[in-house]
């Protein structure tokens, strides 16, 4: 196997679900908690050294087998530092070489009535970081997928502000043939333009410093689904004088097989504390402890 | 046709011919150019306001800061963010449309081909993650369709029909085939086999009215920023004088870096006539303001809204 790659196989015997395989290659680490039985299957996606150095790559493939629920989480935030090859990571990052971005790939199948919850924790990219995210699911038209994608804007105790150089996140979600959602993110500094006044990417996306893409389907989804639509429906935006500090919305995708919600926090605590609330019938579904390490 | 890979030069080419300088067949393109710039054309476009309204709504235009925030920037930082994502966004659903129509076209086979451009329809639609931005764009993507057929294909009274019984050249035969290319889309989305997205459509009418790709691309871009000030005119944010400075000092430039800047990104369907796949992490479609995302889907939740999106 190559450096940074790993592979997850659940299986479900009888009513017990096993791993039948958790493998992986340096800088990737992989572990799965011990758990009391009302927890779902987890395993945290660790990399040494707490973070993501310039080119590291991490291909992490996850097969989750009939019946089977996979909590996938990690330690704390992502952190991907600065691009090793600082100097050559100019304002255009199409000149970027693509073997020098720190790259995450996943890819995950699920079959008959298998669940899937992604609840990492954010990506946090430091000051002229470059990062591409790529994850693809494959779904059984049975099986659930709760994906959450989310970025913050650096460190704050140090006065970064969304100061990375790039960040790519691509999320594509199958159910069967069918494509359901395919979000493409980009974050980058924009070049400035003479004759214009200058918009940085921070001022852009003021005064939020993070932002939470989750992506929703499966019939195990279906009443946190439903809850959060009738929630987004019942509010009314009056004219305000400032921005609030969170900001959501939801929309549904795939004629209501699924669901697209975006959050903006100007903290990540609050972002995480609405996620805690909002997707609060997962507790059922994952098992209490699991849902406190992913929220709490 | 010479122009139709022009390196660059896009700009010159674009406002030369506008300017009627020209000579040669360009006198046509130029009229057409000067048709589909018509703020009276019934797209629809005068009820979207691509999020403007939803994010003065949302206190982000607001004038209560200490120093009050001029409402001019303010709508220049909308501009520019919006009209950024878009051209990001959906840029190279135009190129590739453009592309496959023209091929379509110029092809002798029979109209099933238009495939590819259903594909294309059906990407945009997985990649239109907010229910607001995608109904404003299909309903303005159909009203481009019907404008084809309805506007500007040729009015068949009885002498027409006898003269075009005489002159069969080429390109009333290219005309026919892109009238049945149009309505055969049109069919597909009353019968809802696809959805028919704006800059899907702004790809296949431009390609059917023989306008090249560079104008295609800069016009769509220009016509979305023209839309936005419009918008904010209606939104009494700033005044139709200011809109008109901005049109000129502030999108020129803006629609100029973006269509350059864009005008060589592909959906992963398309591509560059090489055969080679696009690499979609660097050169393909991405949204690059999830702000702007959020405030267009809060769109219908604002108390009263005088827009459509």
């Amino acid at each position: 196997m190559e450096a940074g790659s790993g592979r997850i196989v659940l299986r479900k015997h009888g009513t017990e679900a096993a791993f039948s395989e958790l493998s992986y290659v340096y800088p990737l680490k992989l572990l799965s908690p011990r758990l009391s039985p009302e927890n779902a299957s987890a395993v945290y996606v660790v990399s040494y050294g707490g973070g993501l150095v310039g080119g590291d790559r991490i291909q992490l493939s996850v097969v989750v087998d009939e019946g089977a629920a996979l909590v996938i989480l990690t330690q704390g935030s992502t952190k991907v530092f600065k691009n090793r090859s600082g100097g050559r990571l100019s304002s255009r990052s199409q000149g970027t070489p693509a073997d020098a971005i720190t790259t995450q790939v996943l890819d995950v199948s699920i079959a008959r009535g298998g669940a899937v919850f992604l609840l990492p924790d954010p990506v946090t990219c430091f000051r002229s970081a470059a990062y591409n995210q790529i994850q693809v699911f494959r779904l059984h038209s049975s099986a659930s997928l709760v994906l959450l994608d989310w970025v913050t804007s650096g460190r704050k105790s140090i006065g970064e502000d969304w100061a990375f150089s790039r960040y790519y996140s691509k999320n594509e979600v199958w159910v069967e043939n069918r494509q359901l959602a395919k979000d493409i993110m980009l974050l980058e500094e924009q070049q400035p333009l003479p004759s214009l006044p200058p918009r940085t990417l921070a001022e852009s996306l003021a005064p939020y410093s993070c932002y939470a893409t989750l992506i929703m389907c499966g019939p195990l989804v279906q009443n946190t689904l439903s809850s959060l639509s009738a929630d987004f429906g019942r509010l009314t935006v009056f004219k305000q004088a400032s921005p609030h500090e969170l900001l959501w919305s939801f929309s549904a995708i795939g004629d209501g097989a699924g669901c697209v919600v975006r959050v903006a926090g100007t903290e990540t605590e609050l972002v995480r504390n609405w996620l805690g609330e909002k997707l609060v019938a997962l507790e059922g579904i994952m098992g209490p402890d699991l849902y406190r390490r992913a929220f709490g | 046709m010479a122009t139709y890979y022009a390196p660059n030069g896009l700009h010159n080419e674009f406002w030369t011919m506008s300017a009627f300088g020209g000579q040669y067949e360009d006198h046509g393109k130029a009229y057409i150019l000067l048709l589909l710039s018509d703020s009276n054309l019934p797209t629809g476009s005068f009820v979207a306001s691509a999020g403007l309204e939803s994010y003065v709504t949302h206190g982000f235009f607001s004038s209560t800061q200490s120093p009050p925030r001029d409402k001019m920037d303010a709508t220049i930082d909308f501009l520019q963010d919006s009209l950024r994502s878009y051209a990001h966004s959906a840029l190279p659903f135009v190129t590739d449309a453009h592309m496959s129509a023209r091929k379509l076209l110029s092809t002798h086979e029979d109209m099933s081909g238009s495939s590819g451009v259903i594909d294309l329809d059906d990407l945009y639609e997985s990649m239109t993650l907010n229910h607001v931005s995608r109904r404003a764009s299909k309903s303005q993507g159909v009203a481009l369709l019907t404008l084809y057929s309805k506007g500007f294909s040729r009015p068949s009274t009885r002498r027409q029909r006898h003269l075009r019984h005489e002159a069969v050249d080429s390109e009333l035969l290219q005309e026919d085939r892109a009238g049945a290319f149009v309505d055969e889309l049109k069919l597909l989305i009353r019968q809802d086999k696809t959805h028919g997205h704006l800059p899907v459509c702004w790809g296949v009418l431009t390609a059917c009215l023989g306008l090249s790709l560079e104008r295609s691309q800069f016009l769509h871009l220009f016509l979305h920023a023209r839309s936005l000030l419009s918008a904010s005119v209606r939104l009494n944010t700033i005044g139709p004088y200011a809109a008109q400075q901005l049109l000129l000092h502030a999108v020129k430039p803006l629609v100029e870096f973006e269509s350059r800047r864009c005008q060589h990104l592909h959906t992963e369907l398309g591509g560059d006539n090489s055969g080679d796949r696009v690499d979609e992490v660097t050169h393909g479609p991405a949204v690059t303001w999830p702000l702007g995302e959020i405030l267009a889907a809060r769109h219908d939740l604002q108390h009263s809204r005088i827009f459509n999106s």
